[in-house]
């Protein structure tokens, strides 16, 4: 079921409740949908609660800004989500969007006539190492976990022998991809938009975002009604090679200049992410919708707790309560193992 | 026969990427000390704070790069101290990035938002900060940088800093002089990549041009941890049968590059160069009687409160407050330790109530 | 050859394949020694394993953790907060060494049943669960130390530690293989150990068999975090001074270690000798490229590919035998 289709439901099944005297039955199914929408509440309560005190955090132009600053993140997100509800994990993504931030940012040199040759290089390599993943994948027959672990550190140690400083400097072009606004929105806000809505668009609405479902749920027996699914395993991985070129562009355009440990970290805030939006890490579902929302709960959390003035501290302790309560309240229907 | 090709092109483009990476390492140290030569001079500049002016009360944004090493902290609370000493200033919000140049980004607009009058901050990396500066100096927000490096751009009002060039220069200095002139050598450094680790190579190297006979055998990165320096240590001392000597400017690290010597019994051989105020380190020249220590220039983070206050009130301010650094003999460094805190603590001038816990 | 039986031949292969990282470890020790002969020295070698120790130790958790089909991303947290937490509870004196270290090691065991009882009792996954509870934990260590690496170690802790028997093997090795053979003791013999086995192949046949799950899942996340609390004990003894993030990134050097040694995601597989073998064999392999020259950043590349080449041999070892096992009339017909 598609989260199109269970909205109504749930709103169906609210209004039962309220209206009626809502015996134990309708209330516990009102529950376990409730559970399945637990990010989006969980978002809609983190935005409209502090802003009946907090002045500076109302209002669309702050929004717009966490957008801004999650962008990044939530292109990530949006290819690991594909990786996962193929039942499979990849680690390099971060680094392999540090590596894309750095080459590209080397290429371009702060010249406009560079954007585009910059940009396709993003992509050339966004492709490449993830075909890499993917034909590695298939072929050498081990967890994508441990593969992918392995690309991480290949990654990295090839950007360091690169550069161990920072180098280059984006164009003005791409540092409006990553820090402009059009017409007061963000540029980011339109980009996000348009790469989710064609992400939802391949995963729900097409054969191939089927067969990545199917395969997630049940490899062997995808197998065995005659699907291949080597041929689907690589174009998921050469997916999240893709994300993470165009999301190093964006990050690209935030910083300015190509930082060698700009993507560490990033590959497992985009697992948290994909998780906490609701597709489970043993596969066979997907959900976009959630994996946004799940990230700008992490970016309106990081915000909030800035304007609030909260030792820094303390603010790890509150982004790790959150995502293990977001993960118990959302929890996936079957039995979720890593 | 596709993937094979793929393979092939792949480690063709690495082995490229190398070349070209070897070839562009060589410029940029030449550039870097250039660098420092210019900013001596431009440090002196004076900056218009007129458009800056405003009546207090102040609240001052810290946007940290990172607060995970305890000079850092010491800093932090330097900087909280002298706000406090000044009735003109309203409070001080505090914000780590966590080596995070993105969050850095983030935390620079949050506090933007938030409403603070100049922005105090050490970059993760000082370039990728760019953008997120200049939006602050759109807003006609003064901002001040603290730490080891001078930032020449319009969007960074003024500069609180140690001259990091000058200091390791001093470090590789009387280490070739206690030398004299002979001898291999290793460098412990701090985290790859970053602009502390940069300069004391680069320094450091420019010493040694003037001691031929002086042979850079390896350089570590100790990440300023003390167990991963001891660790680095440990494998160089099986590397190497003989070392004369180790360039670390970092107390921290000399704590635990010493200890590794000293468990495989190998004190004798080697000359340290100086470290710093390290609780730890000058507790290694109290026992010692030996090497040394350059100051680190805690008092930056005072320096840059100070800087700030005068900007605000439209004083005369110039493009950077050094802060400079001396050599302690032995015998002043080893004045310097204090039994009664542990290891990972820094003399200081604080109050009580100031001191990190 | 007709000499070796169908019988034998699988005998042999399952040997092999059952301890196919110390062949790995032994020829990379015959390369290692033909490149430096300073790895015929028993003091250098003793060194290298005396690095591994502290996230050996916390590897033999993780490992049973891995077996019944877990994984704890937490202990590099676990870790910085026991090292952080023993440091300051001595408070530089003596007297305070048994309590330091029996509290320390309780901490960990509490953040272990944390994330256990989490994970028997809701369907969530550990891999999220476990990175949610080391990010709590590290902000946590974080307030705790102020930020500083606070706290002085007790006089004679180090020292004791650190000693070398006979001036060669090191008092943490002896501790570490101790350490390990409890683990395996209860690997093998225990019925506790056989349950995870079976949790790890098929949970639900385990259910059905009337194990009790929940029970064995915060158990053995007690386990894990009680082990990676030793490995910061370790550690703290080591360094001396533990700062916050001390721990950081041992968790993917624990899971290297046990995915070498053959213990796998799924579960059911694997076991801490193997790991150990791993874990040795990854502080070989990046000491010989140190040692060989090659820059700090070549290390990354070669310990990326170290894990990759490693596992896929590790599998295909896996694999040949697993057909080799099959009767003959169906190998014929293949």
């Amino acid at each position: 079921m598609t989260s199109a289709q269970r909205l109504p439901r749930f709103t169906a099944a609210a209004a039962q409740a309220v209206g009626t005297l809502a015996t134990r039955r309708e209330l516990m199914r009102l529950g376990a949908l409730a559970r399945s929408y637990g990010i989006y509440l969980v978002l809609i309560a983190l935005l409209l609660v502090p802003s009946l005190w907090l002045s500076e955090y109302r209002g669309a132009r702050n929004l717009g800004q966490i957008v801004q600053q999650s962008a990044a993140l939530a292109i990530l997100a949006i290819g690991q989500t594909f990786v996962i509800a193929c039942r499979m994990i990849d680690l390099s993504v971060g680094q392999l969007m540090g590596l894309i931030v750095v080459a590209s940012c080397s290429l371009m040199d702060g010249r406009p006539e560079m954007t585009v040759p910059a940009i396709l290089l993003a992509l050339a390599i966004g492709l490449t190492v993830g075909a890499i993943n993917g034909l590695l994948n298939n072929r050498l027959r081990i967890h994508s976990l441990i593969l992918t672990l392995g690309m991480l550190s290949i990654l990295q140690g090839v950007i360091f022998v690169y550069t161990d400083r920072s180098v280059g400097a984006a164009s003005p072009a791409v540092l409006r991809i990553g820090n402009g606004t059009v017409t007061g929105v963000p540029v980011a806000v339109p980009l996000v938009l348009v790469v989710a809505a064609l992400a939802a668009l391949l995963l729900h609405r097409t054969r191939f975002g089927l067969y990545v479902r199917v395969v997630g749920a049940n490899e062997e027996g995808a197998r065995r009604a005659g699907i291949d699914v080597a041929r689907v395993k690589l174009p998921v991985f050469i997916l999240s090679g893709v994300s993470a070129a165009i999301a190093g562009i964006i990050l690209a355009g935030r910083l300015g200049t190509g930082y060698p440990n700009a993507g560490t970290g990033f590959e497992l805030d985009a697992i948290v992410a994909v998780v906490l939006g609701g597709t489970p890490l043993s596969g066979g579902r997907g959900t976009i919708l959630g994996t946004l929302a799940a990230v700008l709960v992490l970016g309106v959390t990081a915000n909030l707790l800035n304007l609030l003035g909260m030792s820094a501290f303390i603010q790890m302790v509150v982004k790790g309560a959150i995502v293990i309560a977001a993960v118990l309240i959302n929890q996936p229907r079957e039995l979720a193992r890593a | 026969m596709r993937k094979f090709k793929l393979l092939l092109a792949a480690a063709v483009a690495a082995m490229a990427w190398s070349g070209w990476s070897a070839a562009r390492a060589q410029q940029s140290d030449e550039a870097l000390k250039a660098t420092f030569e210019r900013v001596a001079k431009i440090a002196q500049e004076a900056v218009d704070t007129t458009r800056f002016k405003k009546k207090p009360p102040y609240h001052i944004g810290v946007s940290a790069g990172y607060l995970s090493n305890s000079w850092i902290l010491f800093l932090n609370q330097y900087v909280k101290y002298e706000a406090s000493l000044h009735p003109e200033f309203a409070d001080v919000v505090v914000t780590d990035a966590a080596f995070n140049p993105a969050k850095q980004a983030s935390d620079v607009e949050d506090l933007l938002s938030k409403g603070i009058d100049v922005l105090l901050f050490w970059p993760v990396d000082e370039k990728s900060m760019m953008p997120a500066l200049e939006k602050v100096a759109a807003k006609n927000i003064p901002t001040v940088n603290i730490g080891y490096n001078f930032i020449d751009s319009p969007a960074v009002t003024s500069n609180a800093y140690v001259d990091q060039w000058k200091q390791s220069t001093q470090v590789a200095t009387h280490l070739a002089e206690t030398l004299k002139g002979k001898g291999t050598i290793f460098a412990m450094l701090p985290i790859a990549g970053s602009s502390a680790a940069v300069t004391q190579l680069a320094a450091l190297n420019d010493v040694l041009k003037s001691h031929p006979d002086i042979k850079l055998a390896s350089v570590q990165y100790g990440d300023w941890n003390r167990a991963k320096a001891k660790q680095l240590t440990e494998n160089m001392l099986q590397r190497f049968p003989h070392i004369d000597g180790v360039f670390s400017p970092a107390g921290q690290m000399s704590a635990g590059v010493l200890e590794a010597f000293d468990e495989a019994g190998r004190m004798g051989e080697v000359t340290m160069s100086p470290g710093d105020e390290y609780n730890g380190w000058v507790k290694w020249i109290a026992k010692t009687d030996k090497w040394g220590s350059v100051t680190s220039g805690l008092d930056v983070g005072r320096a840059s409160v100070i800087q700030a206050l005068a900007i605000l009130q439209g004083e005369k301010v110039t493009r950077a407050r050094v802060v400079s650094t001396e050599y302690l003999t032995p015998k002043d460094a080893a004045k310097l330790y204090d039994p009664k805190r542990p290891d990972d603590w820094w003399p200081s001038s604080l109050p009580e109530k100031f001191l990190p816990k | 050859m007709t000499v070796l039986t169908p019988a034998l031949r699988r005998h042999a292969v399952r040997v092999l394949q059952q301890h196919s990282i110390w062949l790995v470890l032994l020829l990379l020790l015959l390369v290692s020694a033909v490149l430096s002969d300073a790895f015929l020295r028993p003091a250098y070698l003793m060194n290298l394993v005396l690095q591994q120790t502290p996230v050996g130790i916390t590897a033999i958790g993780v490992t049973l953790v891995m077996i019944s089909g877990g994984i704890d991303l937490s202990v590099g947290a676990i870790i910085s907060l026991t090292a952080v937490m023993c440091a300051i509870l001595m408070n530089g004196q003596s007297e305070n060494l048994p309590h330091a270290l029996i509290l320390t090691c309780l901490a960990g065991t509490l953040v272990g049943a944390f994330n256990g009882l989490l994970i028997a009792y809701n369907r969530v996954s550990p891999f999220i669960l476990t990175l949610g509870t080391a990010i709590i934990v590290y902000g946590l260590t974080q307030i705790y130390s102020g930020g500083t690496a606070s706290g002085v170690v007790s006089p004679g802790f180090r020292e004791t530690l650190n000693h070398r028997i006979g001036g060669i093997v090191p008092t943490m090795v002896v501790i570490l293989l101790l350490v390990a053979a409890c683990g395996i003791l209860v690997q093998r013999r225990t019925r506790f150990g056989r349950a995870l086995y079976l949790i790890g192949t098929n949970p639900a046949a385990a259910r059905l068999a009337g194990l009790n799950l929940p029970r064995v899942t915060v158990i053995v996340y007690s386990l894990s975090g009680l082990f990676a609390a030793l490995g910061g004990i370790a550690l703290l003894a080591r360094a001396g001074v533990a700062g916050t993030y001390t721990g950081r990134g041992s968790e993917f050097d624990v899971l290297a270690a046990a995915v070498l040694g053959g213990t796998t995601f799924e579960g059911g597989h694997g076991g801490i000798g193997g790991t150990i073998g791993g874990l040795l064999v990854l502080g070989l392999a990046l000491n010989l490229v140190n040692l060989v020259g090659l820059s700090f950043y070549a290390q990354l590349i070669v310990k990326g590919a170290i894990i990759v080449a490693a596992s896929t041999t590790y599998e295909f070892v896996r694999r040949s035998s697993a057909s080799l096992e099959k009767p003959a009339t169906s190998r014929r017909e293949k």
